[in-house]
């Protein structure tokens, strides 16, 4: 898979102040990639020096291995700002021409067409975009982002202020244009539940450093502490709980109901405790690991970069 | 400069259908029609009917010059107060200037095409409103009283081109603050200027009248667009999207 976004050891000073520090990380083609942060961690300036609007201190960033201040690197880009960007006075289809001849294409009207039935406006496109509902608005600003045709969507926050039916519209829109349009996407979000829902990698920003990067399933899966949850039929018996607490190797930590929940020792296999259990007479319904939820990973992570 | 024909254009439409083109066009309809029947008669209750050509040319002409220069000028200045920097305030606020500024647009792009949207109307307006003041005061007083039509060149240029460029280089000056700073601040410097060339013609009229027919007052002209056109220009080299989007963050770098 090619690299599409290449940040390499990134700072960004404002004055005295270090917004950015040393920030590295690799969005690969047909990823949709994470951002996550408190507010003032640095997603933003992030997303406005991908998109040229910020210069670099240090460090290299690079689109489709171009440099991001050079403006080849910025026609192969779509966003959605923090703010939508659109003009009120126009209405959804002279927005989208605007954009278009901006990108300089010949003829944009099957294209505009098109994009306006994917994100369920073309109904609405005649109308200004000054009437338009705060989803309805995102909506749009992701079908601006697209009519160039671009292969990296840059989106920051695009379900932030919708109402929740607006955010599952708008992230029907976002999973199509990653899986029907076959674009790459950089989603920076608050929203802990959209990230888990849509993303496969994410990076956690803090204080304008990287603290967490990777896939989401393998963090999702080291950050669990190797849980096993283990459902049995019928609740198991006190002496039986007490016996197996008291084989330390196995890791038995908790029993909620039918639920037993074991971090097993180095070395201990999970077919092992499935048999000694068997062997005690246990029916087993369901064997699972347990993964960490990503509000997890993010406590956890934001907890231990606490200052005390 | 790529893109910036699509800026400039889109940015006409928008003055061309918003409140302010409304205002500013009864404006200037009223000025134009008092100035096109105020001051021919005027001319004839000060000089009659009667007139020799040699003896009342200088006179005419001058006459002529005072309003030729302040046709534009009060034009010029009316367009750019009401239109030059309330669009940038605005953009600059809820974000499309953001959004524009992502695009492969230049930061300069952006800046001439702003620029020149904001004079071009003007422009027109201007040009028509002094066409029709220059043509009422011949046809309807100089002509039928002298058989001579008065525009002496010197004044065709000051009124048509140079003044126009001396208000393009205030405007293009006032839009680079508009865009690095707060766009009060841009407005404050066209209108100030605005104010004060206003102020000059007042005087040149009252105290230097010979000099408003002159090569001279022209050239003045000429030299003060020169002047803030190189100022603007001087400028425009640290205009930066990094010093736009600070600055509509309220941070000026």
């Amino acid at each position: 898979m090619r690299d599409i976004i290449k940040l390499e050891g990134i700072s960004k000073q404002l004055g005295k102040r270090e917004i950015l520090r040393d920030v590295s990380f690799t969005v690969k083609q047909g990823d949709i990639f994470g951002y996550l942060g408190p507010n003032g961690a640095g997603k933003t300036t992030t997303i406005r020096i991908l998109l040229g609007l910020l210069q670099l201190t240090s460090g290299k960033a690079t689109i489709l291995g171009e440099d991001v201040s050079r403006d080849e690197a910025r026609r192969k880009v779509g966003f959605v700002l923090e703010s939508d960007g659109l003009y009120d006075n126009k209405t959804a289809e002279e927005n989208l021409w605007y954009y278009a001849r901006i990108y300089g294409m010949a003829k944009p009207a099957e294209r505009i067409d098109r994009i306006l039935n994917l994100v369920e406006l073309w109904d609405r496109a005649k109308d200004k975009v000054g009437t338009y509902s705060k989803g309805m608005r995102q909506r749009l600003a992701l079908a601006r982002a697209m009519t160039h045709n671009p292969e990296l969507l840059v989106l920051d926050e695009p379900t932030a202020g919708v109402d929740p039916s607006g955010q599952i519209e708008v992230r029907e829109v976002i999973l199509n244009m990653a899986y029907k349009e076959e674009r790459t996407i950089f989603l920076s979000s608050h929203n802990l539940d959209e990230v888990q829902r849509i993303c496969n990698r994410i990076a956690l920003i803090d204080r304008g450093e990287i603290k967490l990067y990777g896939e989401l399933e393998q963090l999702r899966r080291e950050m669990s502490g190797n849980k096993v949850e283990i459902e049995t039929t019928e609740a198991i018996t006190e002496p039986l709980f007490s016996e197996l607490k008291s084989l330390s190797h196995l890791g038995l930590r908790e029993r909620k109901d039918k639920t037993l929940i074991f971090v097993p020792q180095e070395g201990i296999r999970v077919p092992d405790i499935v048999s000694l259990l068997v062997r005690r007479g246990v029916e087993i319904e369901e064997v699972s690991r347990k993964k960490a939820s990503l509000e997890e990973i993010y406590s956890a992570i934001l907890k231990e970069v606490e200052p005390s | 400069m790529k893109g910036m024909p699509v800026v400039l254009q889109s940015d006409v439409w928008d003055i061309l259908h918003s409140k302010g083109f409304l205002i500013v066009a009864i404006i200037i309809g009223i000025f134009t029609i008092g100035a096109a029947v105020g001051v021919p008669l005027s001319l004839n209750t000060w000089l009659g009917t009667e007139l020799s050509w040699q003896e009342t040319k200088p006179l005419l002409e001058l006459s002529m010059g005072l309003a030729v220069n302040y046709v534009p000028l009060l034009v010029l200045f009316t367009c750019t107060a009401i239109w030059a920097t309330e669009p940038i305030a605005k953009e600059k606020a809820k974000g499309p200037i953001e959004s524009l500024l992502a695009t492969p647009l230049t930061a300069k792009a952006v800046w001439i095409g702003k620029s020149l949207a904001i004079f071009l109307p003007a422009y027109i307006i201007g040009f028509i409103a002094t066409l029709i003041v220059i043509l009422a005061m011949n046809l309807a007083y100089i002509l039928p009283a002298t058989g001579h039509f008065v525009l002496p060149l010197p004044e065709a240029l000051t009124c048509f081109l140079f003044l126009p460029l001396l208000m393009f280089a205030l405007i293009s000056l006032g839009v680079i603050f508009s865009l690095v700073t707060n766009p009060v601040i841009g407005q404050t410097i066209i209108i100030f200027v605005s104010v004060l060339l206003l102020q000059v013609v007042g005087q040149v009229g009252g105290r230097l009248w010979w000099l408003l027919a002159s090569w001279e007052y022209a050239l003045y002209n000429l030299a003060g667009a020169i002047l803030l056109g190189t100022i603007a220009f001087y400028l425009s080299r640290s205009l930066s999207k990094e010093r736009i989007i600070l600055s509509s963050k309220g941070r000026w770098a």
